[in-house]
C-alpha cells in the first residue's frame, strides 16, 4: 500500500525527485476501482445521456445527409467549378488530421520512453479510430457509386477490367488512410486487452462476462503471455510511428502533388504532419478535461498531464506558423508570379477573413500558453484548444479553397458557396464523433489500467 | 474449492493441474519465482495485472522469435508491394509486359506522360503495404504464440485468481513438472511467502463440445459458402436474360430519346400533334450559323437560275453510296448543267494562299481516292480494284480527274464540282458535312490548277515498284514532286 502522497499540484519540477504521474495516493486495486468505477456506476452521470442524446442527434442528422447525397448524388455539395475539392476534403484532412494525436501519444512517446502518456493515451487512441472513422466518412461518400467502393483497392475484377493507378497521390491515400485505420484499430484493442480482462473479472452481469470474455481472449496476464505482448507493442509503435508521419504526408501529397499554385510545395508534407499533432492533441485535451472532472480522475489524468499536452500544442502551433511564414518567403522567394499571387491573395484576397482566423486561432491564440496558469487551468486550455481546433479546419479551408478559387484560369475563378448539405455534415460529423467517444467511456476502459500500474512506483519503495 | 481432493492429484471429476500461490506486491512476486527457478523447477508461470520488470530472468523466460517473423513478413511484402504495382500497371521487364498476361492482365495507361513503373511513385504504397503486413504479422503473431484466445481456462475457476488483472501476483508450479510433488510444493511456497495458495484444476465432466456443435458448425459453414459460390458462378456465367439489378447506374432515365415517339400522353393523346419527340425548328426560323440563302456561295448554283424542265434538286442527287455503278448508269440524276456557277462566288477570293489551303485540304480528304496528283490512283482506289478483281467486293473505280469529263469546264462547271464534293456523286460520299464551305470551294480551286497543268500519273506505284519515275521520285530535290508541279502560278 502506498503512503498518501500529499502533493496536489505535480507541475513544478523538482530536480531532485521525479514528479509523480499519478496523485491521490492510489495503489494498484484504487487505479483499477477507479478506472472501473466508471464502468460499474449503475447509472452514468446525467450529463453522459445530454451528450450522448445530442450527439446522436447530430449523427442521424449526418446519416440523413448522407442519404440524400447518395439519393442524389455529390452535386448537392457546393463542389463545383472551379472548386471541385470543396467542404468534404477539408473536412476529410481536419479529422484525419486530429487522429494523428492518438498514435503519437501511443507510440512515438512510447518509444521516448514518456510514462506519462499512460494515463492519456488510452482515450487518445481511441479518440484516433473515431476520427478516422470521421475522416474516412468523406472521402467515402465522395466517390458517388459507393457500392462499388472497391474499385480504389486492386481487386482482380473481369468487369472493371482496369486497375488503380498507384502513381496517384489519391490511391497512396487510399492505402494511408485505411492502413493507419487498420494499424490503430489493432494497437488500441491489443493496448485494451489486458485491461478488458480486468473487466471480465470483476463484471457480474452474464451478458457482460461472455462479451467482455470474449473480447479479453482469456488473458490471465501470464509472464510468459506479457513478454511477448511488451515486444509485440514495442514493435506495432515502431511501425505506427513511421506510419503516422507517413499518412498525413501521403495526405499533403494530394496537394502538394498537383500543381496548383499554393499547393505545389515541398514544404507541405512536414508542415501537415506538424498541424496535424497541432489539432489533435487540441482535440485530445478538449476531450479528456471534461471527462476527467465527469469522472473523477483528477488523480489520473493529471494537471501535469494537461500541462505536458499544452506544451507541445504551442510547441506544434508554432511550427505551423513557421510554416505558414515560409510559404511566404518560398513564394517570393521563387520569384514566380502565380505563387506569389496564390499566397498574396490567401492573406489579402477574397478570402483575407479565413486566412486571418487560421492565423489568429493557429499561431497567436496558443501563445498565451506561455504564461503557466494558461496551461494549467482547464477550463481555460478547453477554451484555447476549440480555438486552435477552429483554427486548423480553417487552415484546411484556406489551403483548398483559396487556391482552386483562384486557379490558372482567371476565366474560371469564383467565389466557393457551400450548400446546406456541406455544412450539416461537417457537424454531423461531429454527432458521430461523439457518439462513438460517448460509447467508449461508458463501455471500454478509459485509461490503460495495466499501464498506468506498470509506471507507478512499486509499493515496496516507499 | 475441492478441500476433500486435496490428497490426490486426480479423480473423477477433475485434474490437478498446478498450484496458485499469491503474493501482494510485484517483488516478491520475483523473489519467488527466483527461487523457484533455483529450486528446479520450470513448469512455472507468473500473473501480473501488468509486466514486471525482472521476471523474465527470475522465470528464465527465453526471448520470443516474435521480432524475427515480423521482419520476415516486412521483407516480403517489400516484393509483394512493389509486384502488385508493377504488375498492375502494366509495368514490363525487357520483353515481358504484363498487360499481355491472359489472367487479369496489368492495365498500362500513359498519365502525364510518366513511366508505368517508377520507383519513387511507387514507395508510399509499398511502404503502406510493408506496414500493415508488419502489424498484421505482429498482432496474430503474439496471440499465437501466446496460445490466445483460449476461453476456457481452469485458472478462471480460482475466485482469488480474479484478482491477477487487478492487483495481486501470483505463481503457478504446474503438476507437469518433474519436481512437483503436492505436499513439498505447496511447503516451499509458503517458504517463499505466499499470501495463500490454490488448487487449480480441470474439470473433467463437462470439458468436451457437444457432440452436435461440430455437426452444426460443419453445416453452417457450409451453407453460409453457398451465397458467395452463387454470386462467383453468376458472375462467371454467360446470360441472355438480364442479371439481378441492383444498382440501375442511369440504367433507365426518365428522358426522351431522339427519333422516338412522344410518350408523354394528355388525354390519350400525344403531347404534340406529330406524336415526335423531337421538335422542329418554328418555319423561317434560321439557327445562328446556318444561312445559306446565298446559292451561289452554300451550292453552287446561280443565284437567278429557276428551276424549268428537271425537278431534280442538287440535294435531291445524295448518294448513299450503296447502289452499285448498274444502277446508277441506269438512272442517272437529270441534271441542267447551266444552271451551275462557272466562276468563283464573289465572296472567294482565288489567290495562292487559297489554292494552297486547297491542296492541304485535297491531301486530307480527296487524295485517299483520287491521289495525290488526281489521277484516281489513292492508295484506297488501289486495294479497292484489287478487291474487287477477286470478287471479294464491289468497287466504282475513283475517277481520275483530268478525265476529260471532269475537267470539261462546259459539262462539269466550278459549281458542279463544289456541289459534287458537298452532296457526292455515283459511289462518292458527300463531304459537305466535313469540309466547310470556303474549305470546299478552295478544294474546287486546287482540283482547278491541277486539271490546269494536266498532271499525267508519274508511275504506277502500285504494280511497278522498279519503274523509273518511283527513282526519279527518290532522288531528290532536283525531281520535281507531282505536287511540286501542280503549284499554281495564278
Amino acid at each position: 500500500m502506498a503512503t498518501v502522497n500529499p502533493i496536489l499540484d505535480n507541475t513544478y519540477d523538482d530536480a531532485g525527485e521525479r514528479s509523480p504521474l499519478i496523485l491521490g495516493g492510489l495503489d494498484y486495486a484504487g487505479v483499477t476501482d477507479e478506472v472501473c468505477g466508471i464502468w460499474e456506476a449503475d447509472k452514468p452521470p446525467k450529463i453522459w445521456f445530454v451528450v450522448l442524446g445530442a450527439a446522436i442527434s447530430l449523427l442521424m442528422v449526418l446519416g440523413g445527409c448522407v442519404g440524400h447525397l447518395l439519393m442524389d448524388g455529390v452535386g448537392v455539395w457546393g463542389n463545383n467549378n472551379p472548386a471541385y475539392w470543396g467542404w468534404p476534403i477539408v473536412n476529410f484532412v481536419f479529422w484525419v488530421g486530429i487522429g494523428h494525436a492518438g498514435t503519437l501519444i501511443s507510440a512515438i512517446l512510447f518509444l521516448f520512453r514518456q510514462n506519462w502518456r499512460t494515463s492519456i493515451n488510452r482515450a487518445a487512441e481511441a479518440m484516433t479510430i473515431f476520427a478516422v472513422v470521421c475522416a474516412g466518412l468523406f472521402p467515402g461518400v465522395h466517390i458517388g457509386r459507393v457500392w462499388v467502393f472497391y474499385w480504389l483497392f486492386p481487386i482482380p475484377t473481369e468487369h472493371l477490367a482496369m486497375w488503380p493507378n498507384f502513381r496517384s497521390p489519391l490511391l497512396w491515400d487510399v492505402f494511408a488512410v485505411s492502413t493507419y485505420a487498420t494499424v490503430s484499430i489493432l494497437f488500441w484493442y491489443m493496448g485494451m486487452v489486458p485491461d478488458i480482462a480486468t473487466f471480465r473479472d470483476r463484471c457480474t452481469t452474464k451478458i457482460g462476462k461472455f462479451v467482455y470474455g470474449l473480447l479479453s481472449l482469456g488473458w490471465t496476464g501470464s509472464a510468459r503471455a506479457w513478454h511477448r505482448y511488451e515486444i509485440a507493442y514495442t514493435i506495432l509503435a515502431a511501425l505506427a510511428t513511421p506510419l503516422v508521419l507517413s499518412v498525413h504526408t501521403i495526405v499533403s501529397f494530394d496537394f502538394a502533388v498537383s500543381q496548383v499554385p499554393g499547393w505545389h510545395t515541398t514544404i507541405f508534407p512536414p508542415y501537415f504532419v506538424a498541424g496535424a499533432i497541432f489539432s489533435g492533441f487540441a482535440m485530445v485535451v478538449t476531450l479528456l478535461v471534461p471527462v476527467r472532472k465527469l469522472y473523477g480522475l483528477e488523480n489520473l489524468i493529471t494537471i501535469r498531464h494537461l500541462e505536458n499536452m499544452n506544451k507541445i500544442i504551442m510547441a506544434t502551433g508554432m511550427m505551423v506558423g513557421t510554416a505558414y511564414g515560409i510559404e511566404f518567403f518560398i513564394a517570393w522567394y521563387s520569384g514566380v508570379p502565380y505563387e506569389s499571387y496564390a499566397f498574396y491573395n490567401r492573406a489579402f484576397g477574397n478570402y483575407w477573413w479565413a486566412y486571418w482566423i487560421m492565423v489568429s486561432c493557429n499561431v497567436m491564440i496558443p501563445q498565451v500558453f506561455w504564461i503557466k496558469w494558461c496551461r494549467t487551468t482547464p477550463w481555460f486550455m478547453v477554451i484555447i484548444c476549440v480555438f486552435v481546433n477552429i483554427g486548423m479546419w480553417f487552415e484546411r479551408f484556406v489551403i483548398t479553397i483559396t487556391s482552386l478559387c483562384r486557379d490558372f484560369v482567371p476565366s474560371s475563378w469564383a467565389y466557393f458557396h457551400p450548400t446546406w448539405v456541406d455544412i450539416l455534415m461537417l457537424i454531423g460529423s461531429f454527432g458521430l464523433f461523439f457518439t462513438l467517444f460517448t460509447l467508449f467511456c461508458r463501455f471500454l476502459p478509459v485509461i490503460a489500467m495495466a499501464e498506468v500500474k506498470g509506471v507507478m512506483p512499486r509499493p515496496k519503495d516507499h | 474449492m475441492a478441500e476433500e481432493n486435496k490428497n490426490s492429484n486426480t479423480d473423477e471429476n477433475s485434474k490437478l493441474i498446478g498450484l496458485v500461490a499469491q503474493f501482494d506486491d510485484p517483488d516478491s512476486l520475483v523473489q519467488a519465482c527466483d527461487q523457484a527457478r533455483q529450486a528446479g523447477y520450470t513448469k512455472t508461470d507468473a500473473f501480473s495485472p501488468f509486466p514486471v520488470h525482472g521476471i523474465d530472468p527470475a522465470l528464465g523466460i527465453k526471448r520470443t522469435i516474435l521480432p524475427f517473423i515480423v521482419l520476415g513478413i516486412a521483407v516480403g511484402a517489400v516484393f509483394i508491394g512493389l509486384g502488385m504495382q508493377w504488375y498492375t500497371n502494366g509495368g514490363s521487364l525487357g520483353e515481358f509486359s504484363t498487360d499481355e498476361s491472359p489472367v487479369f492482365p496489368g492495365y498500362r495507361f500513359k498519365i502525364s506522360g510518366k513511366p508505368y513503373f517508377s520507383l519513387p511513385a511507387n514507395i508510399p504504397v509499398t511502404f503502406e503495404v510493408i506496414v500493415l503486413s508488419s502489424a498484421f504479422a505482429t498482432f496474430f503473431g503474439m496471440w499465437f504464440l501466446n496460445k490466445l484466445p483460449m476461453l476456457s481456462n481452469p485458472l478462471h475457476r480460482i475466485s482469488r485468481f480474479k484478482r491477477a488483472t487487478n492487483d495481486k501476483f501470483f505463481l503457478m508450479i504446474e503438476q507437469a513438472d518433474e519436481q512437483f510433488d503436492r505436499g513439498s510444493t505447496e511447503a516451499q511456497l509458503n517458504e517463499w511467502g505466499a499470501v495463500s495458495i490454490d488448487e487449480c484444476r480441470r474439470d473433467l465432466t463437462d470439458n468436451n463440445l457437444p457432440s452436435w456443435l461440430r455437426l452444426f458448425a460443419l453445416m453452417g459453414a457450409i451453407l453460409l459458402l453457398l451465397p458467395p459460390v452463387a454470386i462467383f458462378r453468376a458472375m462467371g456465367m454467360t446470360s441472355r436474360a438480364p442479371r439481378l439489378h441492383v444498382v440501375p447506374d442511369m440504367d433507365w432515365q426518365d428522358k426522351s430519346k431522339t427519333q422516338t415517339l412522344s410518350p408523354i400522353m394528355m388525354n390519350d393523346r400525344y403531347l404534340f400533334a406529330d406524336e415526335r419527340v423531337m421538335r422542329a425548328p418554328v418555319d423561317g426560323s434560321v439557327a445562328r450559323g446556318q444561312l445559306d440563302a446565298d446559292t451561289e456561295l452554300y451550292q453552287g448554283i446561280k443565284s437567278d437560275y429557276v428551276p424549268t424542265v428537271s425537278l431534280t434538286t442538287p440535294q435531291g442527287s445524295v448518294r448513299t453510296g450503296l447502289g452499285t455503278q448498274d444502277e446508277a448508269e441506269a438512272a442517272p440524276p437529270v441534271e441542267d448543267v447551266s444552271m451551275y456557277i462557272t466562276e468563283f462566288p464573289k465572296e472567294i477570293t482565288v489567290d495562292e494562299a487559297l489554292v494552297k489551303r486547297g491542296q492541304v485540304r485535297f491531301n486530307i480528304y480527296c487524295a485517299a481516292c483520287h491521289g495525290y496528283a488526281a489521277n484516281g490512283d489513292g492508295l484506297v482506289n488501289q486495294r479497292a480494284v484489287a478487291l474487287a478483281a477477286t470478287g471479294k467486293a464491289q468497287w466504282t473505280s475513283a475517277k481520275s480527274l483530268h478525265d476529260a469529263t471532269v475537267s470539261n469546264a462546259e459539262k462539269n462547271p466550278l459549281g458542279r464540282i463544289f456541289e459534287t464534293i458537298s452532296n457526292g456523286r455515283g459511289t462518292m460520299g458527300p463531304y459537305g458535312a466535313q469540309i466547310p464551305t470556303a474549305d470546299r470551294w478552295a478544294i474546287v480551286a486546287y482540283v482547278k490548277a491541277l486539271q490546269e497543268t494536266g498532271i499525267k500519273p508519274v508511275v504506277a506505284v502500285s504494280d511497278d515498284e522498279s519503274g523509273e519515275g518511283s527513282e526519279a521520285n527518290d532522288t531528290g530535290e532536283s525531281a520535281s514532286t507531282p505536287e511540286d508541279k501542280t503549284q499554281p502560278t495564278p
